[in-house]
């Protein structure tokens, strides 16, 4: 690690902005704290009071303490000088001049791929996303989201639970996981996949971080998978990184009475993103070879024969099934059940059922 | 002259003797009640002195004393009123036999001499025929509810001059002690109660309501508001076993000390259905307080509670039914007392999926964040879900579904079902505490739900698929054992096991998303 390493995890941990770092790196030789004290381009970079804070601040000691403190705790910090940066991220204009990761950074050197949406997705959004998420990962891709809530945590989700590889770029430090409540998830994922963020341990979410961390989910990923999304959501910033960077955008048409699918359609329209009507339109975009699943051989009896037939046409609620079927409600509920366990069917709130379609 | 008279008092549901002394002697005129009296014992001597008078007795002006002892139980409410006048004109040789040495007086004085109704007469009566006293005199208002109570001489007057006539043998026409009826005599009345046949769709929260009547489960019904989870609730008392004697008579000793029982009627022959609003206070619940009163959750004994929009309760007042759903009764322990009231009933709790009420739903939109739905669930806390076997959600209903002719099972026809399957229980928890299958212990769950192979594997499954939470295993179980009853099956099959597994709709993991 070396001055410069240095001055860059100081400057972040000072939370100075990474346009001030790059300007000081285009400036910079000497990257000892005293020359840049001195450096007659320091005033001019920082305010008065970045100033006074980055001098009030410093301290050698305390700072190879923090360091050594965020290895001990398994954080790897990896700048734009180091061999381990990202090269997918290395020539972007807003690139993050410093990286705290946390899980296997060789992940980034294989294909990704993002799957974003909206925080409070439909029952549509949630199987779509998770069907995606599921199909991808078991081709080889990795899925990289930003674990928020809604979409973002069901695509880390279901790879998780197909055993893919799964990045979730956050937009606040390790210390301040948003929302707590994914709190699990990040330490599943910092285990069996790799959990990144641009800012320190200690730093916490901000309003404007969740809009900057959208641009890495675009930066390191090839492709950007939208599955559902309005016209007001954060994703709309990772599509304009996204087109920014030269990105693969695809989208996932929804319907066009729910608000919900309004940016999906409208990028469909406007030939923004490829259409995305199932996994294998992205899978055979970049010649992966799907895995091919087994068909289990199911034995089905009348009943469930029945259900499964009627919930071809879409979700159905139990009222709905009990009246078409005419199956008692008491035998109802228990082929449903178990067309649910042998992972069939899926239960969604308020008694809705639907086909899990592989 | 000195004189003792035998009255009645309670601490919680039971009776204990009270023994009345009055003394007077000359000197200055002076009415002093002692004996931890609250207000109303306090002021009776206002009462009783022209009750006294306007009988047509002589109230002589001298000191009195008024007694009750024992002396360090506090007292309470105005029953004592008849002993203490009877005290008086037996100590003023007014009440000339010793007749009235045998007697318990019950009764509260009206200006004018006549006798008026107070509460928990039967759970006196019930106290005073263990206890070993034979002979009573109550109100005649309080007479319908004495009638079941078989081995005693009650006397329900309507006067202190008749009590005092009584006593002295000189009325015109015998007195007869009031007559016995049974139980069977009762007419039962539906008093227009929502019957199931009104109901229109719904069938999975009916199915899981006639399961929770059958096993004396807890049910938590979610949904979006005007689902209908109100009706169905309301509906839900009609299809429980009928009340037995021996538990009615509970259920009336309790609605007799909270004064909410009918007069007329006599004896409760309804399980009880309590809806307390969710602005009601911890001690409104638990009973208890400044006049020790059953609280809402021991007038629900043996019937249900519903608590409709279940998270807009306190969250103090919701953990306060962790010991009663667990115990059946609650103990409420305060400075004075510790007071123990029966509290076994069904818990029927609704509520809505998030605050807006609209999550999950299929025409209608959420409106609530994340954070908000998390928060809005999360008022339930764990050990409260534990206690509730079964987990359904209702959606509202179309309105082709409204208007649907099809013809409903009714009440009766679902009650005929429940009643077979508590048979079957009352048969296997004989001799034990139990009764129901939702209150079985860890070891009578061990004997009583083997589960085979399949079904073994069933669960096994169940819970790597659907990633149930490990607490919802006991309630699966259950569950699966009440609906093997309603089925007549001895042993637990696998398709009861998944229907059981269908009420378990919080655990699954697209409500945490």
């Amino acid at each position: 690690m070396d001055l410069r390493d240095r001055f860059l995890i100081f400057m972040s941990m000072c939370e100075i902005p990474n346009k001030k770092q790059e300007k000081f790196l285009e400036c910079l030789e000497n990257f000892s704290m005293d020359a840049v004290f001195a450096h007659p381009m320091t005033k001019k970079i920082l305010s008065v009071d970045e100033f006074l804070k980055v001098e009030r601040e410093y301290d050698p000691q305390v700072l190879d303490a923090s360091i050594q403190n965020m290895k001990n705790c398994g954080i790897e910090i990896v700048t734009v000088f180091s061999e381990k940066y990202p090269k997918s991220l290395i020539d972007l204009p807003d690139r993050p001049l410093i990286l705290y990761a946390k899980g296997d950074m060789s992940l980034l050197d294989e294909k990704c791929f993002a799957i974003v949406g909206t925080r409070m997705p439909s029952n549509y959004g949630k199987i779509i996303t998770e069907k995606f998420a599921k199909c991808l990962a078991e081709s080889g891709l990795v899925i990289v989201s930003g674990l928020c809530y809604g979409v973002d945590s069901i695509a880390h989700k279901s790879t998780l639970e197909v055993g893919g590889k799964t990045i979730a770029i956050i937009g606040s430090g390790f210390n301040h996981i948003y929302p707590a409540t994914n709190v699990s998830l990040a330490r599943e994922i910092a285990e069996k996949g790799l959990l990144l963020s641009e800012y320190p341990p200690s730093f916490e979410a901000k309003r404007y971080t969740f809009p900057r961390r959208n641009r890495i989910v675009a930066g390191v990923s090839d492709g950007v998978l939208i599955t559902e999304a309005g016209m007001k959501s954060g994703t709309v910033h990772t599509k304009e990184f996204a087109l920014l960077y030269g990105k693969d955008i695809f989208a996932v048409p929804g319907n066009i009475t729910n608000s919900k699918s309004e940016l999906t359609n409208h990028l469909i329209k406007t030939a923004q993103a490829e259409c995305a009507l199932s996994p294998d339109d992205i899978v055979e975009f970049y010649d992966l070879t799907k895995k091919v699943q087994e068909k289990k051989a199911l034995s089905l009896n009348f009943d469930e024969q029945m259900i499964v037939k009627l919930l071809e046409n879409g979700e159905q609620n139990f009222d709905f099934l009990a009246e078409k079927t005419k199956i008692p409600v008491n035998i109802l509920n228990s082929c449903l059940t178990t067309l649910e366990i042998r992972g069939l069917i899926r239960k969604l709130p308020a008694q809705t059922y639907a086909l899990v379609s592989s | 002259m000195l004189s003792k008279v035998l009255s009645f008092g309670l601490i919680g549901i039971d009776g204990y003797a009270v023994q009345i002394e009055t003394d007077i002697i000359g000197g200055v005129p002076h009415f002093d009640i002692v004996g931890l009296g609250d207000t109303a014992v306090k002021e009776a001597k206002e009462r009783v002195k022209s009750a006294i008078r306007n009988s047509g007795f002589e109230y002589p002006v001298k000191h009195y004393t008024v007694n009750l002892a024992p002396a360090d139980i506090k007292k309470e409410g105005p029953l004592y009123d008849l002993g203490i006048a009877v005290g008086i004109l037996s100590a003023s040789e007014q009440i000339k036999t010793k007749k009235y040495q045998n007697f318990v007086f019950i009764g509260e004085l009206s200006l004018d001499g006549t006798i008026k109704k107070v509460r928990g007469v039967l759970p006196i009566l019930i106290s005073a025929r263990s206890l070993g006293f034979k002979n009573v005199i109550i109100p005649k208002e309080n007479e319908e509810e004495a009638r079941f109570i078989d081995g005693m001489n009650i006397y329900a007057l309507h006067t202190l001059k008749e009590v005092v006539e009584f006593l002295n043998d000189e009325t015109e026409h015998p007195i007869e002690k009031i007559q016995t009826r049974t139980f069977d005599e009762v007419v039962r009345e539906s008093n227009n109660k929502l019957d199931f046949e009104n109901v229109k769709g719904q069938a999975q929260a009916k199915r899981a309501l006639e399961i929770a009547a059958a096993g004396g489960h807890n049910v938590l019904m979610i949904g979006p508001p005007g689902s209908g989870k109100s009706m169905l609730a309301k509906c839900f008392s009609g299809i429980l076993p009928d009340l037995t004697f021996e538990e009615a008579l509970e259920v009336t000793k309790i609605h007799s000390i909270a004064g909410e029982l009918d007069l007329k009627k006599g004896i409760i022959t309804e399980r009880p259905f309590r809806t307390p609003h969710h602005t009601a206070t911890t001690v409104s619940l638990t009973g208890g307080g400044n006049h020790s009163k059953p609280g809402e959750i021991s007038l629900a004994h043996n019937g249900v509670l519903y608590l409709d929009e279940f998270p807009e309760y306190s969250r103090q007042l919701i953990e306060t039914l962790r010991q009663p759903l667990e115990d059946g009764s609650i103990t409420v322990a305060r400075a004075m007392q510790t007071i123990t009231y029966p509290a076994n009933f069904t818990l029927i709790a609704s509520m809505n999926p998030c605050p807006c009420g609209n999550y999950g739903s299929k025409d209608r939109e959420c409106k609530c964040s994340p954070v908000q739905i998390h928060k809005y669930l999360s008022k339930i806390s764990g050990p409260i879900m534990d206690r509730i076997d079964i987990q359904v959600e209702v959606d509202n209903i179309t309105y082709g579904e409204l208007n649907s002719t099809q013809k409903e099972e009714c009440s009766a026809d679902i009650k005929k079902r429940v009643d077979k399957a508590r048979a079957v229980q009352l048969e296997r928890f004989k001799n034990s505490k139990t009764y129901s299958n939702a209150k079985m212990s860890v070891p009578q769950m061990k004997k009583f739900c083997v589960l085979s192979k399949d079904c073994q594997d069933l669960m096994e499954t169940a819970f790597t698929n659907l990633k149930l939470s490990a607490r919802a295993h006991d309630r699966i179980l259950k569950v699966a054992r009440t609906i093997a009853d309603l089925e007549g099956c001895e042993e637990i099959q696998p398709q009861h096991i998944a229907e059981a597994i269908s009420y378990r709709g919080l655990d699954r993991k697209y409500w945490s998303i």
